[in-house]
């Protein structure tokens, strides 16, 4: 570190117009030196984006607001500077990668940057060699950016705002959308990015396991910075993590939560963990574990008939692609399932069958014993309800009273009964009294809610969820998994897509993991996850506290588990 | 799905200057409105689809060939019932049978020029061409982004569709007042998605540095080539020869009289 800053906020407030005085930032300061790799952390509406979005001066130049205190980039003033001048001090790095690519293929999106600062042709082609090499698309230059998977287009937007070599980047929720493996690309060029000494490197991030590698974690919480430090020290404090509303550290959480450590000596990782568990004579309790498995058998004892019956499932696309391939899966009345896989494994397309959206090259999928192809997805759509990914992409009504009663109304509903429907629906989703609400002033918490109410309203004996959590913060996270548990209990049947293994972890009983249009593995989920070095080598990281188990010889799902089947305490 | 009307192949039609493929794209348009004669009109969409052959860009037209079936079949409808004048087979007139089949092949070759354009020329090179003749590159660039836009809104909407159709929404049945209704749900997650996708889409722009200056380079390079002015010459050629065969009534007559039912001059 060459000690000079890049960075230097100084009582920055910004009020959005039209939000009356709520300050999304709120005189922030914040001095970031030269080559160092800050991670932020903060729940939703804790005013990372709007720090971001300062730092080369889209606010307040592009998106209009109250603006105060002062940004310095590189000792530019990113207020008075156009944005596209600061191009070359720092880049942005967004969450939506579809939104950022606009051209015909890979060379010319990264070209584009330099060719609006004038660089000539060769030097251009130059670059393109290099940020292709550091991005890991080499091979990929005539590629249309549509036809790359989500990482690879998140790498290229990192590529394309590389190229006008700005000495500072700043990804803002880079990996969200991601797959996991597409996850690990995005960490992988950040710590190689970070390699260089004079490079600067903000990341925003909501996984607090890679919050690990900075060289500093800065948490937000409503427009101020409420802690900073080394990112071991900050996460130490599993009180203060809990209470801000990001994901403590399960191994921490554990240990301080048993009273078993001091807090400046808590083991962070799994490895650590276990290590101490070793040296205090801690202990798995076989008895207690025991207690577990039956408790597990006990619940499958209670799951009714055949609901869904996948019998040698193929479908293949007009363009000759075969995403699923000879599947055959069978779900029982009020299982709860989660069905893991990278884009474009198949899984997408493999749910899309279920309530008849697609229909089977060969084999056959039965719901409620009514086969897929003999019936109308509106009639599918009686027994079977299904949560879209991105709930933008289903409101469309004024209030949220229309919205869930959209669905009870075109299926010949009467009045009293629409009511009686929208307000279960809404009390099952804990918004009872939002009927007169505008849905599009919702948060996006709030709206993923609306969404699942939407569905609920149908009553459908089955409920597809379309990764549920993608896009929330930790504790509206834990919310939407808590509402979902509370419908399984009811007797719904759950079928949940998702990239987020604690979610699986806590709440699936049971996982269905594809590959390549097959089923890789399927069991219950502490079966599933005992493998842990066969997720890993598709990219499937256990939680830590799983690890933890793993090696202490019994698969837990959750820090509570963990803690219920602890012996050795004094 | 692949959207993107750009088919990436190597050919002669690629190879050209954007300046010229659009030239002749405004070639074929100008016969097209030129004339109302049904062997004329052929013959010009024939030569346009030996372009498109050239240009290796003819699976494009499969992708639109149910618009293009339906312009031809709401024409013939649709003209053979509305043309007043001729024999009558029931309320079908063989005059407007012939006139409404000469309306689909003009708006046809119109269609067609303009697909082989947007599948041979990347949306850089369209810009680039424009800004070459003279258009402010801002003005160019938001054309080509127009056109970028389409498939975006197709791929979303495609996506909205299936989330309601799941919640129940049915657009085959009811009368056309209801149908109309049901798109509702359609239309406004589809605005509200294009907005939101736009406005981060204008934000990555400015900060990559677009508008920086004037001055731009480009990576891309188009030059006027001995290939160019060869077909610009030839359409220019075929133009002039389509104004004398307008202008000179003599030997336009002996054109329109081997197959004088198709001429609506």
């Amino acid at each position: 570190m060459s000690g000079t800053k890049s960075i230097e906020v100084k009582g920055l407030s910004f009020t959005y117009k039209g939000e009356g005085a709520v300050r999304a930032v709120d005189s922030l300061d914040l001095d970031v030196e030269r080559g160092e790799f800050i991670v932020i952390m903060g729940p939703s509406g804790a005013g990372k984006s709007t720090l971001a979005n300062s730092l080369n001066g889209l606010i307040p130049g592009f998106i209009r607001g109250k603006y105060e205190g002062s940004v310095l980039v590189n000792g530019k003033e990113a207020r008075s500077t156009p944005v596209n001048r600061m191009a070359s001090e720092i880049g942005l790095v967004f969450q939506d990668f579809e939104a950022q690519l606009f051209s015909t293929n890979v060379n010319l999106e990264i070209a584009f940057g330099p060719e609006n600062f004038a660089v000539d042709r060769a030097e251009i082609a130059a670059r393109i060699e290099k940020i292709l090499r550091t991005i890991k698309l080499e091979g990929f230059e005539g590629r249309q950016p549509a036809t790359l998977s989500g990482g690879q287009k998140q790498r290229l937007a990192i590529g394309s705002v590389l190229a006008t070599y700005p000495g500072i980047i700043c990804m803002d929720e880079p990996t969200t959308d991601l797959d996991p493996v597409g996850k690990l690309g995005i960490f992988n060029i950040a710590k190689e990015l970070h390699e260089d000494s004079e490079f600067t490197l903000i990341i925003i991030e909501h996984e607090t396991e890679e919050a690990l590698n900075a060289d500093r974690l800065v948490i937000m919480k409503e427009g101020r910075i409420v802690a900073q430090g080394k990112p071991a020290d900050v996460l130490r404090d599993v009180a203060f993590t809990d209470e801000v509303g990001i994901m403590s550290l399960q191994i921490p959480k554990l240990l301080s939560e048993l009273g078993a450590c001091g807090r400046d000596d808590l083991p962070m990782l799994p490895a650590e963990g276990a290590e101490f568990f070793a040296r205090k004579g801690l202990f798995l309790d076989r008895e207690r574990f025991r207690e577990m498995l039956d408790r597990d058998e006990a619940r499958e004892r209670g799951y009714g008939d055949t609901i869904v019956a996948v019998d040698r499932l193929s479908h293949v696309y007009p363009n000759g692609n075969k995403a699923v391939d000879d599947i055959s899966l069978v779900i029982r009345e009020r299982e709860f399932i989660a069905i893991l896989g990278h884009n474009g494994s198949g899984k997408t397309t493999l749910v899309k069958h279920l309530n008849g959206l697609l229909s089977p090259s060969s084999g056959s999928v039965t719901i409620c014993g009514k086969n897929t192809a003999e019936h109308s997805i509106f009639e599918i759509g009686k027994e079977i309800g299904y949560v879209f990914q991105n709930p933008d992409h289903q409101i469309f009504a004024d209030t949220v009273f229309d919205e869930v009663a959209f669905s009870p109304k075109i299926r010949g509903c009467p009045a009293e009964e629409v009511s009686v429907r929208v307000q279960e629906a809404l009390e099952a989703v804990d918004m009872a009294g939002y009927e007169e609400k505008d849905p599009f002033s919702l948060s996006k918490g709030e709206r993923q809610r609306v969404a699942v109410a939407s569905v609920l309203s149908a009553r459908p004996r089955i409920i597809i969820l379309d990764e549920p959590t993608t896009g929330l913060d930790y504790k509206e996270q834990k919310r939407m998994m808590e509402l979902i548990k509370k419908l399984n209990d009811s007797g719904h049947t759950i079928i949940m897509i998702t990239h987020t293994m604690w979610v699986v972890s806590e709440y699936a009983h049971r996982v269905a993991a594809i590959k390549d249009g097959k089923v890789m593995m399927d069991g219950r989920t502490r079966d599933v996850f005992a493998r842990e070095k066969e997720l890993y080598d598709s990219f499937l990281k256990t939680p830590h506290i799983v690890s933890l188990g793993n090696m202490l010889g019994g698969t837990v799902l959750s820090v509570e588990e963990m803690k219920y089947c602890t012996g050795g305490l004094e | 799905m692949d959207m993107f009307l750009y088919v990436d192949v190597e050919s002669f039609v690629h190879r050209l200057d954007p300046r010229t493929k659009l030239l002749l794209m405004f070639l074929s348009f100008a016969v097209g409105v030129m004339f109302n004669n049904i062997l004329i009109l052929t013959a010009a969409l024939a030569l346009v689809v030996a372009y498109g052959a050239l240009g290796r860009s003819l699976s494009n037209l499969k992708r639109i060939r149910v618009v293009l079936v339906m312009i031809t079949l709401f024409s013939l409808v649709i003209w053979s019932i509305a043309r007043p004048s001729g024999n009558r087979f029931l309320v079908f007139s063989v005059d407007g049978v012939l006139y409404g089949l000469m309306i689909a092949v003009k708006t046809n070759l119109m269609i067609v020029a303009g697909m082989i354009f947007l599948s041979t020329t990347k949306i850089e090179e369209i810009a680039q061409g424009l800004v070459k003749l003279k258009i402010p590159y801002r003005a160019a660039f938001a054309f080509s982004t127009a056109i970028r836009l389409v498939p975006m809104i197709v791929a979303t909407s495609y996506t909205i569709i299936q989330a309601q159709k799941s919640r129940g929404l049915d657009l085959d049945s009811g009368n056309l007042i209801e149908k109309i209704r049901k798109y509702v749900p359609l239309m406004i997650p589809t605005l509200i998605s294009v907005i939101r996708g736009t406005n981060i889409f204008s934000m990555a722009l400015e900060s990559k540095g677009f508008g920086y200056s004037d001055d731009r380079s480009n990576l891309l390079e188009i030059r006027m080539g001995g290939k160019d002015y060869a077909m610009m010459t030839a359409g220019l050629l075929i133009l002039a020869a389509a104004v004398v065969l307008k202008v000179d009534h003599s030997i336009y007559d002996a054109w329109a009289s081997i197959f004088p039912w198709g001429d609506f001059a």
